[in-house]
C-alpha cells in the first residue's frame, strides 16, 4: 500500500437525527477492484456521494491522488477523475446516446455551434470499446436498462475517469449483461483503472474483488484480503450490529389463522428479472408478529402493498382473510376488510402536512364522529384525544401542526390513525426509520401490546436487531423470492443475512 | 406578541390573511372616497352598492367551484367557457321548448287544460307554460354541467390526463361546441342562423332589474354556505382536503380518491352552469363566442387571493368571498379614479392582484432564503420590464412626458433597491 489512489482519514457525516458516517478512514490502492459491503443504511451510499462530490459538506480528509481536495459538486470530482454510475441511471431518456455521454461538455465545431456528427463519431467509438453495438443516435430512453449502464459507462470513459464507482450495477441484468459487464470490468482494469463496487451479492464481490471492505452503522469495521476471507466472516462482519435488549414478555401464544397468502407473485414488464415478487405464501395468526426481512430492492414494500390493494401491477396468487377470499383492488378495500398499512415513506405517503395533529389522526375514522350526517368536531376532538393519551404521543394541542412533532411521534399518530378503524391486521413497513432510539422501544411497547389485544402485524424492517426482538416469526425475501423462514428461537442475525443475499 | 394576536384570531376562526383581505377592502374603499373627484362611493353609494353587489356574485360563484377543484389538488381552466356552453344549452332549450316539436306538443295541452277552466285561467296558463320553459331550460344548463364536470373527471383519472390539458382542451372546444350548438338551434327553429341569441325571456329580465340584486346575492352566500358546509362538516369536504394535501397518502388511508375527484370537477362546471344564468341575465344576450371569456381567470385569481394554494389541500370559503370581493372592489374603485371603462384595466389588474397576493403570502419564505430578488442580468432586465410596464400605464392615463419621468424614476428606485440588496447578501 505504498500508492493509495484515494485516502479517507475519519470521514463524518451527520444527518439531521443521524449519524450516517462517523471517523471511518482506510485506503483504496491503484488499480484495484475494492468492494465496499455493508446493510442498508450502513453509510455505503452516504460514502460514495462524498466520493462522487454529490455531497459536500462533511468532517475529515479525503485524498485523491495525494492531494486533499473537498469535492463541492460532480464536476469537482469528475476534473479528479472520479465517476460514479449510479444505481438509478442518470440519463435523460429523451436525449440521444450521444448526446447523454457529452452532456454539459458537448463538442462544438469550429463555428462554435454544437456538433453532433463529432459526438455521435466520438461515441460510438467508446460504445466499441465496450463490444456494444448500441447506436449512439438512438434515445437513451429506449434502451435496455443493461445498455443504458454501458452508455453510463462509456460516458465515465469520455472523462478518462480512473477511479470507477459502481453502485449495485447488477441489480437490474440479466445474466448474459452480468457476464457482458464482468467483460468490460476487465477491460477496464486492464487500463489501469480503479474501481469500487458496492453490492449485496456474495458471489460477485467473491469473484470480482481484491478487498473487501465492509461498513456498518456508519462505521468503518475491517478492510480484508478477498483471498483471505470467505462469504460467511463477511455477513458476520456485515450483521454485528446492536441495540438495547428489550424485555418484550406477556405475549400470549397465537391464536388462529387470520390471512393465508398463497403463491403471490408480481410482474415487473420491462425489468430483466421479469417480476417484483414470485411464488410468495406465508399465514399470519392471531396476535402474531410476522417479520419480513430483507435488503433493498427485495420486494418487502411490494409484498405490503399487494397485502393492502395498492399496488400498481396486477398481482396472481391467492389470499384468504379470516378463511374468505380476499384480493383488494383498492386500499380502500382493504380498510373494510380491517387492514392497515403504515407506509415506509411517512413524510411522502403518510402524513397530511397541511392538517393539524387531530385532522391527521381521524382520517380514516371520520365515519364515527358523525352526528346527523355532519362532523361533529367534538367527537373528532375526543376520540383523537383518546388516541393521543393511549399512545402517549408528545404534542402541544390537538391543533399543533403535524409537521412540528418528532419523527417518532409522527409515526405514533399515524398508528392512532389506523387503530381508529379497528383493524385486524396492522402492516408496518420499516415503521422506525427515522426514529430515534427512544421513540423506537416505545413503538416496540405498542406493537407488543398490540398483539396481546389479539392484533396479527406484519412488519418489515431494514434492521435485523428490530425484528429479531419484535417478531415471533421471520421471512427473508431476497429479489423478490422467498428465501427462508424462521422461528424467532432460531433465527440468528447471520443466517438472516446469509438467505438475504442468496 | 404576535404569538397572542393570532391566538386570539383563532380563537375567533379568522385567518391571518382573511384579516388583512378585511383591511385591504375597507382601505381601499377609503382610497377611493379620497382620490375620486366625483366621491361617487358617498353620493351614490346605493347604486354602487348594488353593481358590486352584482358583480361580486356573478364571480363569486364559480369561484367557489374554482376554489373546490383548487383544494382537491386540481385545477379547472374551462368554467369562462362552461359559462358560454351551459348559457347556450339554457338560451337552446329555451327556443326548442318554445318554437320544437316538444314544446307545440306539450304546450297546447297546458293551455287547454287551464282554457277549460275560464278565460281568467288562460293568463295563468300562459305564466305556468312560461316558468316550465324556464325552469326546464335552467335545469338543462345544470345538467351541461353535471356531464362536463363527469368528462374532465373521467379524462383526468381514467385517461389520466394533467388537469391542466384536460380543461385547457374543454376551454378551447367548449366555447366551439357552444358556437355551433347555437347556429344550429337557430337555424333549425328561427330559420335564420344566428351567432348570438337575444335573452327576452321575461324571468331574466325579472332577474336583471337592480331591484332584484339582492336575490344574486342571496344565491351566492347561500351556495357558498352549502360548499362552506361540505368543506368544513361533511367527510367529504374533509376527504377534499386530505387529496388536495397529499394524494398518495389519501389513497394509501383507503380514500377513493377518484370518486373526490368526480365530485370536484363536477362541483367545479356546475358552479359555473349556475354562474351562466346570471351571465344570461346581466348581459340580455346568449353569445357562444365571447360570453365570460377569460373569466375562468378572475375565478382562479379570486380563489388565489382568497388564500388557497395551488399545490391543493389549502382553501376556505370565506377566503374565496373575500377574495371575490376584493378583485371587484380594485377593478371598480380603479375605474372610478381612473374614469374609463373598467373592463379595459380588469385584466392588468387581476394580473397584479394576483403577483402581489402570492408574492405577499410568500414573503417570509423569499426573505429566510436569502437570495436576492433581482438577481444579475436577469433582475436588471427585471426591472427594465417593470418601470417599462409603469411607464405605459403611466402614459394612458397622465401623458407622455409623465411616463418618461414615472419610467425613470421606477427604474432608479428599483436600481437603487437592488444595489442595497447586493451590499447585504455581500455582508
Amino acid at each position: 500500500m505504498a500508492d493509495p489512489i484515494v485516502s479517507l482519514r475519519k470521514i463524518r457525516k451527520t444527518f439531521p437525527g443521524v449519524q450516517a458516517l462517523s471517523d471511518v478512514s482506510f485506503d483504496i490502492a491503484r488499480g484495484e477492484l475494492h468492494a465496499i459491503c455493508g446493510e442498508n443504511g450502513a453509510g455505503k451510499s452516504t460514502l460514495m456521494k462524498i466520493l462522487s462530490g454529490v455531497i459536500g459538506d462533511y468532517d475529515g480528509e479525503l485524498h485523491v491522488a495525494g492531494n486533499r481536495v473537498q469535492f463541492q459538486g460532480t464536476r469537482d470530482a469528475e476534473s479528479a477523475s472520479i465517476s460514479i454510475i449510479h444505481q438509478e441511471l442518470n440519463l435523460v431518456e429523451q436525449l440521444s446516446v450521444a448526446a447523454n455521454i457529452f452532456l454539459g461538455r458537448e463538442l462544438r465545431n469550429s463555428m462554435g455551434l454544437r456538433s453532433d456528427g463529432a459526438m455521435e463519431r466520438a461515441a460510438k467509438k467508446l460504445l466499441e470499446d465496450l463490444e456494444t453495438d448500441i447506436d449512439p443516435r438512438a434515445l437513451a430512453g429506449g434502451l435496455r436498462v443493461g445498455d443504458q449502464q454501458l452508455v453510463e459507462i462509456a460516458k465515465a470513459l469520455s472523462l478518462n475517469s480512473q477511479i470507477l464507482i459502481m453502485d449495485e450495477p447488477t441489480s437490474a441484468l440479466t445474466e448474459s449483461e452480468v457476464a457482458r459487464l464482468y467483460r468490460v470490468i476487465a477491460k477496464l482494469r486492464e487500463r489501469g483503472a480503479t474501481i469500487l463496487y458496492i453490492s449485496h451479492k456474495m458471489d460477485e464481490v467473491f469473484q470480482l474483488s481484491n478487498r473487501i471492505t465492509v461498513l456498518r452503522d456508519g462505521c468503518f469495521i475491517c478492510t480484508l484480503e478477498t483471498s483471505e476471507t470467505n462469504a460467511n466472516e463477511i455477513t458476520k462482519w456485515m450483521v454485528g450490529r446492536e441495540i438495547d435488549s428489550l424485555d418484550l414478555d406477556g405475549r400470549s401464544s397465537p391464536g388462529d389463522v387470520l390471512l393465508e397468502v398463497k403463491k403471490l407473485s408480481m410482474a415487473w414488464p420491462g425489468h430483466a428479472r421479469g417480476y417484483r415478487l414470485k411464488d410468495v405464501s406465508f399465514h399470519l395468526r392471531r396476535g402474531e408478529v410476522l417479520g419480513i426481512a430483507g435488503l433493498m430492492g427485495a420486494g418487502r414494500t411490494e409484498l405490503m402493498e399487494c397485502l393492502f390493494g395498492a399496488s400498481e401491477h396486477p398481482v396472481h396468487g391467492q389470499m384468504l382473510l379470516d378463511g374468505k377470499p380476499y384480493c383488494p383492488s383498492h386500499p380502500a378495500e382493504a380498510c373494510n376488510a380491517g387492514i392497515g398499512l403504515v407506509t415506509e415513506d411517512r413524510k411522502r405517503l403518510g402524513i397530511f402536512p397541511a392538517m393539524n395533529v387531530g385532522q391527521n389522526i381521524s382520517i380514516c375514522s371520520l365515519e364515527s364522529t358523525l352526528r346527523a350526517g355532519l362532523l361533529s368536531h367534538k367527537l373528532e376532538h375526543d376520540t383523537s384525544s383518546s388516541m393521543i393519551s393511549k399512545l402517549q404521543v408528545k404534542t402541544a394541542s390537538l391543533e399543533s401542526a403535524i409537521t412540528s412533532l418528532s419523527g417518532g411521534n409522527q409515526q405514533k399518530c399515524i398508528v392512532g390513525r389506523w387503530l381508529l378503524t379497528h383493524p385486524k391486521i396492522l402492516l408496518l413497513d420499516d415503521p422506525t426509520r427515522g426514529v430515534d432510539v427512544g421513540a423506537k422501544s416505545e413503538l416496540y411497547r405498542l406493537i407488543n401490546r398490540l398483539c396481546q389485544d389479539g392484533l396479527g402485524v406484519i412488519v418489515t424492517s431494514s434492521e435485523l436487531p428490530e425484528l429479531l426482538t419484535l417478531s415471533d416469526r421471520i421471512l427473508v425475501l431476497s429479489e423478490g423470492r422467498m428465501t427462508a423462514e424462521f422461528r424467532r428461537e432460531d433465527a440468528t442475525q447471520e443466517k438472516i443475512m446469509h438467505a438475504a443475499t442468496q | 406578541m404576535t404569538n397572542s394576536r393570532t391566538g386570539l384570531l383563532t380563537k375567533l376562526g379568522i385567518r391571518p390573511n382573511e384579516l388583512a383581505l378585511v383591511i385591504a377592502i375597507v382601505t381601499i374603499i377609503g382610497v377611493t372616497l379620497g382620490a375620486d373627484t366625483n366621491r361617487s362611493y358617498w353620493f351614490q353609494w346605493e347604486t354602487n352598492s348594488i353593481e358590486i353587489g352584482r358583480q361580486t356574485a356573478l364571480l363569486g360563484i364559480f369561484a367557489l367551484g374554482a376554489m373546490m377543484v383548487i383544494v382537491s389538488g386540481g385545477i379547472d381552466l374551462s368554467s369562462g367557457s362552461m359559462i358560454a356552453f351551459s348559457g347556450t344549452v339554457i338560451a337552446c332549450s329555451m327556443i326548442y321548448l318554445q318554437y320544437g316539436p316538444l314544446g307545440n306538443y306539450l304546450f297546447p295541452l297546458v293551455v287547454d287544460a287551464a282554457g277549460k277552466s275560464g278565460p281568467t285561467d288562460m293568463a295563468h296558463a300562459g305564466l305556468m307554460v312560461q316558468t316550465l320553459v324556464v325552469v326546464a331550460s335552467i335545469a338543462m344548463g345544470l345538467t351541461s354541467g353535471f356531464f362536463v364536470g363527469t368528462l374532465h373527471a373521467w379524462l383526468i383519472t381514467s385517461i389520466r390526463l394533467p388537469p391542466f390539458v384536460a380543461t385547457l382542451s374543454t376551454l378551447v372546444g367548449l366555447r366551439s361546441m357552444a358556437r355551433i350548438l347555437c347556429e344550429y338551434t337557430t337555424s333549425t327553429y328561427q330559420n335564420s342562423k344566428k351567432a348570438q341569441v337575444n335573452i327576452d325571456h321575461p324571468f331574466f329580465t325579472w332577474l336583471r332589474d337592480s331591484k332584484h340584486v339582492y336575490l344574486w346575492v342571496l344565491v351566492f352566500l347561500v351556495l357558498a354556505t352549502l360548499t362552506w358546509v361540505i368543506l368544513s362538516r361533511t367527510v367529504l369536504g374533509r376527504h377534499i382536503y386530505a387529496l388536495g394535501g397529499n394524494e398518495q397518502a389519501a389513497k394509501l388511508s383507503g380514500i377513493r380518491t377518484d370518486r373526490l375527484k368526480w365530485f370536484a370537477y363536477v362541483f367545479g362546471a356546475m358552479t359555473a352552469s349556475l354562474a351562466s344564468v346570471f351571465y344570461l341575465a346581466n348581459e340580455g344576450v346568449c353569445a357562444p363566442v365571447n360570453q365570460g371569456r377569460g373569466h375562468e381567470l378572475n375565478a382562479i385569481a379570486a380563489a388565489v387571493v382568497g388564500g388557497c394554494s395551488l399545490q391543493g389541500g389549502i382553501g376556505t370559503v370565506t377566503g374565496t368571498i373575500l377574495g371575490a370581493l376584493f378583485l371587484r372592489i380594485v377593478i371598480d374603485s380603479v375605474s372610478k379614479i381612473i374614469k374609463s371603462g373598467a373592463d379595459i384595466w380588469e385584466g392588468l389588474i387581476v394580473g397584479i392582484v394576483v403577483v402581489l397576493a402570492v408574492t405577499f403570502s410568500q414573503l417570509q419564505q423569499l426573505r429566510g432564503s436569502g437570495k436576492r430578488l433581482f438577481p444579475g442580468a436577469l433582475g436588471v432586465c427585471a426591472m427594465i420590464t417593470l418601470s417599462l410596464f409603469a411607464g405605459l400605464i403611466a402614459m394612458s392615463t397622465r401623458g407622455e412626458k409623465q411616463a418618461a419621468i414615472t419610467m425613470i424614476s421606477v427604474l432608479a428606485a428599483l436600481f437603487v433597491y437592488g444595489l442595497t440588496e447586493k451590499q447585504k447578501t455581500r455582508g
